[in-house]
């Protein structure tokens, strides 16, 4: 069992008047994937977007309650979230390249935060985080040709790619693969495994398979509550709770 | 109704649709030719200038000058009795009026080209040289095909013995057409032969670069602030209502407004491109509001995101990101805001650019006219060579109009990028 990473307790997340999230108590493990499943709107992208504070640019959403990631609280207003969004990275729905080359997608994070002062060592930052992001082979020739030019597929690696090279502790990923054919899926499920060895992840999904395939701790979300939580295997064969039961077997969800 | 029916109803209903719209793109281009036609046949001739060659003779006595005369010997020196004796050669005139009658086919500059042809070239000095010297605007008309000479003498405000040198110098070819420099290079005057549209140009260039220069910066940081970093409540909901609402305030409005506060107040010189340019700046400055807005709204959330997500603040993630996406739109929204303060009229007949002004502006300071306020004098005056000028200074008003607006799309289709 790795240590504890990320430590959320009472969390409660309002848009408005609306509550999205009720008093959330979940640790998720360092150098390990951890699933987040539930129907549509239970709160499980509110719940990452927490943890990168990513909650700050909608002017009605309001989080109380803790979340510390290595002991340290950063649900507190003078915490500067520059420097918490460097060290948590986050990997969208949808594929978000910037409209500009592959290379200066990657080369951005690096760049305002001081990393990489040359540009050899901006050279080498790029092309380690597109090898890690298995990406590197496909667009090695061509980085400088625009990075909304590549496929759906390769647009997410180049995302996950973009995450990675500011050296991130966390990647948070949400729902990375609903927008791609399953061979991109496959390619995408690949690279978590590997990527897992260096960072925690965190992964939002629809797809129970791929819970079961990617994950080694899983959560359960149903109307902005915590259900269930555990270790995916015994989350899978043998819930706890019934509602989990019933929705991994699909009667409802 | 049977199917067969009902089907053939929807296929008319298109057909109908299909018609209706042909029809009205028809109309608005034929009111769109009527109006272009208009426009070129009435003032395609201002752009060329009648001149009737003349020798003249610049006689060192008459002149009192000297072979290497100095520049100011040769300003202060008189030309007007050469002027008359080389005008008075080209016809044989019998007694005092026909001489008059004679000199009234010439431009009253006449003088003033004799001079400067002599302060081209100074080595003319006892020599004969042959000028075109340009006609006055009656002959000009007359050359032209405008003016009706099958009318009465009385009538007519070219004589008989007028009309009759007229044709023996069309006979001799002495009288020609030649490009009209002057309609470029001249500011206003009372004859319509010699004014031009020189200081309208160079006041409305300038009124336009202040407007610019003002209206620019203070419209695109505004919307920057409004759109990407002003929290969303009553107060800003206020501030946009407002905007939306004096972009469609008549612009006869800025024009008191400017009235009052810059000339009454302040105290800024009158008809001068600097209170124009400010006066059209405010008018100016919520049309390019709007289309800033938009073009910020436009950019898809998820590049925001994107970006803060890698650790940019939000100055950061506005000013790499979202700016440089939506710019191909500010800009474009600015030169078609630039575009209608160019034809605005209105406020600058208010703030007294409508004054009768010869000299070309040198700085904005100066008094000035300004393209469409030109526009409107002419066609308020009785002189039928201001028909064909007012007609031409609306072709150069159009072809500004036009190169910005292709300006516009053309920057707005290149450097438009294109995201999923």
């Amino acid at each position: 069992m790795n240590n504890v990473k990320i430590k959320s307790k009472n969390l409660n997340v309002y848009y408005g008047e609306k509550q999205a999230l009720f008093n959330v108590n979940l640790d998720l493990n360092e150098k390990e994937v951890t699933a987040l499943i539930g129907p549509s709107g239970c709160g499980k992208s509110t719940f990452i977007r927490c943890i990168n504070r990513m909650n700050d640019v909608i002017d009605i959403c309001k989080v109380s309650g803790n979340i510390e990631i290595d002991g340290v609280e950063i649900n507190d207003k003078n915490l500067d979230v520059v420097s918490l969004r460097e060290r948590v990275g986050m990997v969208f729905q949808k594929p978000n390249p910037f409209p500009k080359s592959i290379y200066d997608n990657i080369s951005y994070g690096p760049k305002i935060h001081g990393k990489g002062e040359t540009k050899s060592e901006l050279d080498e930052i790029v092309e380690n985080s597109l090898k890690k992001a298995a990406l590197w082979e496909e667009v090695k020739d061509r980085l400088n040709e625009p990075g909304t030019g590549l496929s759906g597929g390769q647009q997410q690696r180049l995302c996950i790619a973009r995450a990675i090279s500011v050296n991130p502790e966390v990647i948070l990923m949400d729902e990375p693969c609903s927008a791609l054919d399953p061979i991109a899926t496959a390619k995408i499920e690949e690279l978590i495994d590997e990527l897992k060895k260096t960072y925690t992840i965190v992964i939002v999904t629809h797809s129970m398979a791929q819970a079961v395939r990617v994950s080694q701790k899983t959560g359960f979300f149903h109307l902005g509550k915590l259900i269930e939580v555990g270790k995916t295997e015994k989350i899978f064969k043998n819930p706890d709770n019934k509602m989990t039961q019933d929705y991994i077997t699909g009667r409802f969800g | 109704m049977t199917k067969e029916q009902r089907l053939k109803k929807r296929h008319n209903a298109e057909k109908r649709f299909r018609f209706y719209g042909l029809a009205s793109i028809f109309f608005a281009l034929l009111f769109v030719l009527i109006l272009v036609h208009n426009i070129f046949s009435k003032g395609s001739s201002a752009f060329m200038k009648t001149a009737i060659n003349v020798e003249v003779f610049y006689d060192k006595d008459l002149l009192e000058l000297e072979p290497g005369a100095s520049e100011e010997e040769i300003l202060e020196a008189d030309f007007f009795d050469i002027t008359i004796e080389s005008l008075l050669k080209v016809y044989p005139a019998k007694n005092m009026d026909e001489e008059d009658a004679l000199i009234e086919l010439f431009t009253t500059d006449a003088e003033i080209e004799i001079k400067k042809a002599f302060l081209n070239n100074k080595n003319l000095i006892g020599k004969k040289i042959n000028l075109e010297i340009t006609a006055s605007d009656d002959i000009d008309q007359l050359h032209k095909g405008n003016y009706p000479r099958d009318l009465p003498e009385d009538r007519r405000r070219i004589s008989n013995f007028q009309l009759e040198i007229y044709d023996v110098l069309v006979e001799n070819k002495t009288i020609t057409k030649n490009f009209n420099n002057y309609f470029f290079k001249n500011g206003d005057s009372r004859d319509p032969e010699i004014a031009g549209i020189g200081g309208a140009l160079v006041g409305s260039f300038y009124s336009i670069l202040i407007c610019l220069l003002l209206a620019f910066p203070v419209a695109v940081l505004a919307s920057i602030y409004l759109e990407e970093f002003a929290p969303k409540n009553k107060i800003t909901d206020f501030i946009e209502i407002n905007i939306n609402n004096l972009a469609a305030v008549p612009s006869i409005v800025y024009g008191l407004l400017a009235l009052q506060i810059l000339l009454a107040t302040i105290q800024l010189p009158r008809s001068t491109p600097l209170v124009a340019g400010i006066t059209l700046a405010l008018m100016t400055l919520p049309r390019i509001i709007i289309p800033c807005r938009a073009s910020l709204k436009a950019v898809p959330p998820s590049i925001r995101e994107g970006a803060l997500a890698v650790g940019a603040s939000k100055f950061q993630s506005v000013f790499h990101h979202v700016v440089p996406l939506a710019l191909p739109g500010t800009l474009s929204g600015t030169i078609i805001g630039l575009a209608q303060a160019l034809g605005e009229t209105a406020p600058l007949i208010l703030i007294g650019m409508v004054a009768f002004v010869v000299d070309i502006p040198s700085t904005p300071i100066d008094p000035s006219s300004s393209l469409p306020v030109q526009v409107y004098l002419w066609s308020e005056s009785a002189e039928r060579g201001f028909v064909e000028k007012t007609s031409a200074t609306i072709m150069m008003l159009l072809s500004f109009l036009i190169v910005m607006n292709f300006l516009a799309v053309y920057l707005r289709q290149k450097f438009e990028k294109r995201w999923n």
